[in-house]
């Protein structure tokens, strides 16, 4: 992540558990930022859906594992970036399910790739996965995205 | 635990009220809560969302496990007090089409 001159790190054990407390951080730092209150809800789903895959997927459920959380924002961008340790995972492997597919289950990185403006799968420096999300703030005056798909 | 649920048994339908946030953390209890329901093949189920701050995509995984369920043995599930924010992730998901969604408990027991 490039010196963006604002922003927090934080280091959380794998542990579902530690989901919530990340989301209310978000909403302080979202605060800190200027994002609106729809933006920050968007940005708590995103985390929580990268932390989720993350425990999920690359560490098996273990919660004995390490995620570091980095968020950094500027005038138009707030971005959050996700890194593992585990194995890097091949971004042409991440898909999601036809949403007209109705079953359990296949749905966060297509909720991820809906509410974030980028999405971008990365191998770190540990060898593990780094995904770094970005959202544009819209400037004022600007209408928002419609997200809805519709 | 991030979730509180609480299971009424009422003489058309039982009601499932859900607060706090319905994640990957705590979609297992409500699992467990929505099951018992389900192994008693209620012929209507409502699930209270008022308190529901946040759902992920496990929480709606485990309400689609539940309306496919309820579906299988010809119930009926509905949603109701959905927040903006909650309707909104299932909006992304577009099973605001799949899900029966009513504004209040008292239009989801009569639906």
């Amino acid at each position: 992540m490039a010196d963006r001159g604002r922003g927090i790190r934080v280091t959380i054990p794998s542990d579902v558990s530690y989901l919530e407390p990340i989301r209310t951080l978000i909403q302080e730092i979202a605060s800190l930022a200027g994002l609106p209150r729809e933006a920050v809800n968007e940005v708590e789903l995103a985390v929580t859906e990268g932390c989720a895959n993350v425990i999920r997927h690359c560490y098996c459920n273990s919660d004995r594992e390490r995620i570091d959380l980095s968020f950094a924002f500027a005038d138009d961008f707030f971005e959050v970036r996700i890194d593992d340790y585990g194995k890097f995972v091949d971004p042409s492997r991440i898909k999601s399910r036809p949403l007209d597919d109705v079953r359990p289950g296949g749905l966060g990185v297509h909720l991820m790739r809906k509410v974030m403006d980028e999405v971008t799968y990365t191998k770190n420096r540990w060898g593990g996965t780094s995904l770094t999300m970005r959202k544009r703030l819209a400037r004022p005056g600007e209408p928002r995205k419609d997200r809805s798909g519709r | 635990m991030t979730i509180q649920v609480k299971r009424e048994a009422l003489p058309d339908a039982t009601v499932v009220s859900i607060s706090g946030s319905v994640d990957i953390y705590s979609s297992p209890e409500l699992r467990g809560e929505l099951k018992v329901a389900l192994d008693g093949k209620v012929r209507k189920l409502v699930i209270d969302m008022d308190g529901v701050s946040f759902v992920d995509s496990s929480g709606l995984a485990t309400l689609i496990e539940a309306l496919q369920k309820v579906q299988a043995y010809s119930g009926k599930l509905l949603l109701c007090n959905l927040s903006a924010k909650v309707l909104g992730v299932f909006q992304l998901a577009n099973l605001d089409r799949i899900f029966q969604i009513r504004e209040t408990r008292e239009a989801a027991l009569e639906g």
